[in-house]
């Protein structure tokens, strides 16, 4: 007899759909799975034994052939052994295969026949065409956010088999947590004292997606600063939650509520992070890496000096792109990786380098230090601000700063006049466009002319102060000009790199 | 090898053997035929008596002094060899001569456009034939015209202030200006900030004296400002082609800067360093020596304000150091400036540009500062301060603001 049951494995952040067949003839009694399955695939025939035999059921003394089709593509992970245990079942007849039709399975088995939660459910989910799936209880709330499918969450093998046979009732779905109740409270931009300018350059950094350099001593606040940033981040449309979970989902996280995801993610790898774990891959699963992980939301690099300098490189095409093509002899995954950058160092190994007789670095250690960022990476900052320590006077005042929940109100309506242009946000304004979508006020022309010659402002710089010079008029609500003010503001967001890393001056 | 080659190209020849102070080279060439001293060395049949006649006396690694011993530099203890006897020196330049030809080496500087002289050459600079410590041979790209001038030396420390940049930045362009031409050693810090206002705006060619070989450019940062240098003055070094910046060549430049130089100026320099050694050199010749004075709490004025309590007259501007010179006749007319020099505000002190004025310093501001001080909306502080920039009110850096003192009857003057 032959069964055969869908499911989907998982390439990178994509489903494949996967249709598994099981044959049961007799013959010398064996198991074989065929069709690439990768080493946890392969190790799904003993669990597979051991979950039906522990449900009480009957495991058949026969030849067992199971093909995971289509054959060439490799299947991974542990998620088909819940559709190899089903086809076996049915093909041994120990379950209606009449009951299968319009049913698809995705999940792991326990040796005591319990369902276990696998990683990907989102694109496995996408990648199935039939209209009821089956999946393990904790899956159930990421497989329902694809919204195509009747999902039957499960906790046993015993209870699935059951329903199937029609003796016992399907189970019900677990009640929904609300998932506001999940979120952690938001981090408040008021709490930071002082830190006017890192403060600008966070608003604006949220509002036109411009990526954030922020450069100063230890204890200044550069970190406080960069995990207040999503707070004032619009929530994800749901379009980008999708995909924002699909590789949350792919990499095995799991987000707040499981639901749809509202806030972008935050994510904040150590220094000691690999080229591979940044911008995804691995050996035997091609794991989105954080680039990935902060798609929609935003990457913060902390110690962004300390990165070696080769993994910081890697991120230069991601940038420029928005997806990351990883490649491997065996396959080539895109990754999406449109993210918001942010980045924080000291000035120099000691930190004090701002403050001037106060370094104790040699200059070959400064000169070190800033070398690990390369004049291409560091030009894809629009956003270079120092950060310098607070004064004590301003520590000890009681704040009267604007709190996040003002100036997200602005970060949204910012963002959607950039909507309105036709754009995600400022910071991926054409250039060729610049002159229509932001067109420049008189004596604005004439300030920018001003830097060009003085040689304070590059060509390639031009570009990026004008995109930030059109998220600050946006941010003030300034109409469709932009005037000398959001030029001089957005050239002040821009410091040269000159006296932020003082081995770098000429 | 061929009869055709000049003396020179036995100079210079000589001058690349590995480990050559201008000591030894001087001794090297001293009232012998170049020729015949780099065919005895080839030969192995050098004197070496000639190689450290002071060998084990533990004598001063000061220029000037008659040879060094090798042992003596510190940049030989890092070597593999623990010292360098005279039989060891005199194998290691037989293997050296061995390998080179000094056609080849010819051609190299010939290639380079250097021009190549020995002491008592007939292109040997004047100023220099009389010198205690001449160098035994000297290189140069572009001319020597500067010489022609009045020279001033500015030189300082590299790990400099706003302050001294800008001061050297000051001086080198007024001095270059009224005609004196500026000597540096093309350091990072004053040196550079010398040259780079001596370039700003014309004038009188600059003359730039490199520690490493003229085809080492050190530092690389100033690459630029070194192929500057060179083309509008000359460059000059006694280093031959290919010699890395190794720290023992530095005193030996700065002597030489001293030796060029009417008068020494020294910007800034913290309570040791090498801008010390250079006014050591120019009073051991004589040369005047001034100061520029600097702020009693800043580490990079102690070694210039020391200067000045020891008698060393002050560098305030570009008169004082004509007057040094003896080109200008006195200040005096200064001090009524200085009473006039107290900074008036742009605008009405309860104008926005007049309240950000007043938050403002006459020390580099960061904008940070001033946007606490005012309490004032970015924008609006940003595209003020650039309106008084662009007025001269202020001076604008990467990230700070300062107050220009303006002076309205300097300019009258």
């Amino acid at each position: 007899m032959i069964a055969t049951v869908p499911s989907a494995t998982l390439l990178g952040v994509d489903g494949r759909p996967v249709s598994v067949e099981v044959q049961v003839v007799s013959g010398m009694p064996c198991f074989s799975i065929v069709g690439l399955p990768d080493a946890a695939c392969r190790e799904s025939r003993d669990r597979v034994r051991a979950a039906i035999v522990s449900s009480g059921l009957y495991w058949p003394n026969k030849r067992v052939t199971v093909n995971l089709a289509p054959s060439g593509v490799r299947k991974s992970g542990a998620g088909l052994d819940l559709p190899i245990a089903v086809a076996l079942l049915a093909a041994d007849g120990q379950i209606p295969s009449a009951r299968l039709a319009d049913l698809a399975f995705v999940g792991e088995l326990g040796l005591d026949g319990s369902i276990r939660p696998v990683v990907g459910t989102v694109p496995m989910a996408e990648a199935i065409q039939a209209p009821v799936l089956v999946v393990p209880d904790a899956s159930a709330a990421q497989a329902g956010l694809v919204g195509r499918h009747q999902i039957r969450p499960v906790g046993t093998l015993t209870a699935l088999v059951g329903a199937l046979r029609g003796s016992e009732p399907w189970p019900a779905p677990a009640e929904c947590v609300p998932v506001e109740a999940q979120l952690e409270p938001v981090l408040d931009l008021a709490d930071v004292k002082g830190q006017r300018l890192g403060r600008w350059a966070v608003e604006v950094a949220a509002a036109g997606g411009h990526h954030l350099l922020l450069i100063g001593p230890p204890g200044s606040g550069k970190t406080m600063l960069a995990r207040r940033l999503p707070g004032i981040l619009p929530p994800l449309r749901r379009e980008q939650a999708l995909e924002a979970m699909r590789v949350h989902s792919a990499a095995g996280l799991s987000w707040p509520g499981n639901g749809l995801m509202v806030r972008p993610p935050f994510r904040a790898p150590h220094h000691g992070a690999s080229a591979v774990s940044l911008i995804g891959g691995g050996a035997s699963w091609m794991r989105p890496g954080e680039i990935s992980l902060a798609h929609s939301g935003v990457l913060f690099l902390d110690e962004m000096g300390e990165f070696p300098a080769s993994v910081l490189d890697t991120l230069r095409q991601p940038l420029e792109e928005g997806v990351v093509r990883v490649c491997r002899a065996r396959a080539t995954v895109t990754f999406p990786a449109r993210f918001l950058l942010v980045g924080a160092m000291n000035p120099c190994p000691c930190g004090e380098g701002m403050t001037q007789w106060e370094c104790r670095c040699s200059e070959q250690a400064r000169a070190r230090y800033a070398r690990r960022l390369s004049g291409p990476l560091l030009d894809r900052f629009d956003l270079r601000v120092p950060v310098g320590r607070p004064v004590v006077a301003e520590l000890l005042r009681e704040s009267t700063q604007e709190s996040t929940v003002t100036i997200a109100a602005r970060v949204e309506r910012a963002r959607e006049l950039a909507t309105a242009r036709g754009m995600a946000c400022n910071a991926e304004l054409p250039a060729r466009r610049l002159d229509e979508l932001a067109p420049l006020s008189a004596a604005a022309s004439r300030l920018i002319e001003r830097r060009l010659r003085s040689g304070a402002l590059s060509a390639r710089g031009l570009h990026r102060v004008r995109r930030v010079a059109r998220t600050l008029a946006d941010l003030g609500e300034a109409g469709e000009l932009v005037e000398t003010e959001h030029v001089a503001a957005a050239l002040e967001l821009r410091v040269g790199l000159s006296s932020l890393l003082p081995s770098l001056a000429a | 090898m061929s009869a055709v080659l000049p003396g020179h190209a036995y100079v210079a020849a000589l001058a690349g053997l590995p480990h050559l102070t201008p000591s030894r080279l001087r001794r090297l060439l001293a009232d012998r035929d170049p020729v015949k001293t780099w065919e005895s060395i080839r030969a192995g049949k050098l004197h070496w008596g000639l190689l450290d006649p002071g060998v084990g006396h533990a004598d001063s690694s000061k220029p000037g002094e008659p040879g060094p011993p090798p042992e003596l530099i510190p940049v030989f203890a890092s070597q593999p060899e623990p010292s360098w006897t005279p039989a060891a020196l005199a194998r290691a330049w037989r293997v050296h001569a061995e390998r080179t030809d000094p056609g080849d080496v010819w051609t190299a500087y010939q290639a380079a456009g250097i021009q190549v002289c020995a002491h008592g050459g007939d292109n040997y600079p004047a100023v220099l034939d009389e010198d205690p410590e001449a160098p035994p041979v000297l290189f140069w790209l572009g001319s020597l015209s500067a010489l022609e001038r009045p020279t001033v030396a500015l030189v300082g420390t590299r790990a400099c202030s706003h302050y001294g940049e800008e001061v050297a930045a000051e001086l080198g362009s007024g001095l270059s200006e009224a005609g004196v031409s500026v000597v540096s050693g093309l350091a990072l810090g004053i040196d550079g900030a010398a040259h780079r206002g001596a370039l700003a705006r014309g004038g009188a060619p600059p003359l730039g004296i490199a520690g490493s070989g003229l085809d080492v450019i050190y530092p690389r940062r100033h690459a630029r400002l070194w192929q500057q240098v060179g083309t509008r003055g000359g460059l000059v070094s006694e280093a031959p082609l290919g010699a890395a910046a190794e720290a023992w060549r530095f005193p030996w430049r700065n002597r030489l800067i001293a030796a060029l130089s009417d008068v020494v100026v020294v910007v800034e320099s913290h309570r040791a360093g090498g801008a010390l050694l250079t006014v050591e050199a120019a009073m051991r010749r004589g040369v005047t020596v001034l100061a520029v004075p600097g702020s009693v709490r800043s580490p990079a004025s102690v070694g210039t304000n020391a200067l000045i309590a020891d008698g060393c007259p002050p560098a305030r501007d570009v008169d004082d150091v004509l007057v040094a010179l003896g080109l200008s006749r006195s200040t005096s007319h200064r001090v009524q400036q200085v009473h006039s020099c107290i900074p008036a505000p742009p605008a009405p002190p309860d104008s926005l540009e007049g309240m950000i004025w007043a938050s403002l310093d006459s020390e580099p501001t960061p904008t940070e500062v001033i946007l606490a001080r005012t309490g004032l909306p970015l924008g609006e502080v940003a595209a003020a301060l650039d309106h008084l920039a662009e007025a001269g009110w202020l001076r604008a850096g990467d990230g700070w603001w300062q107050q220009v003192v303006k002076v309205p009857s300097c300019s009258a003057d």
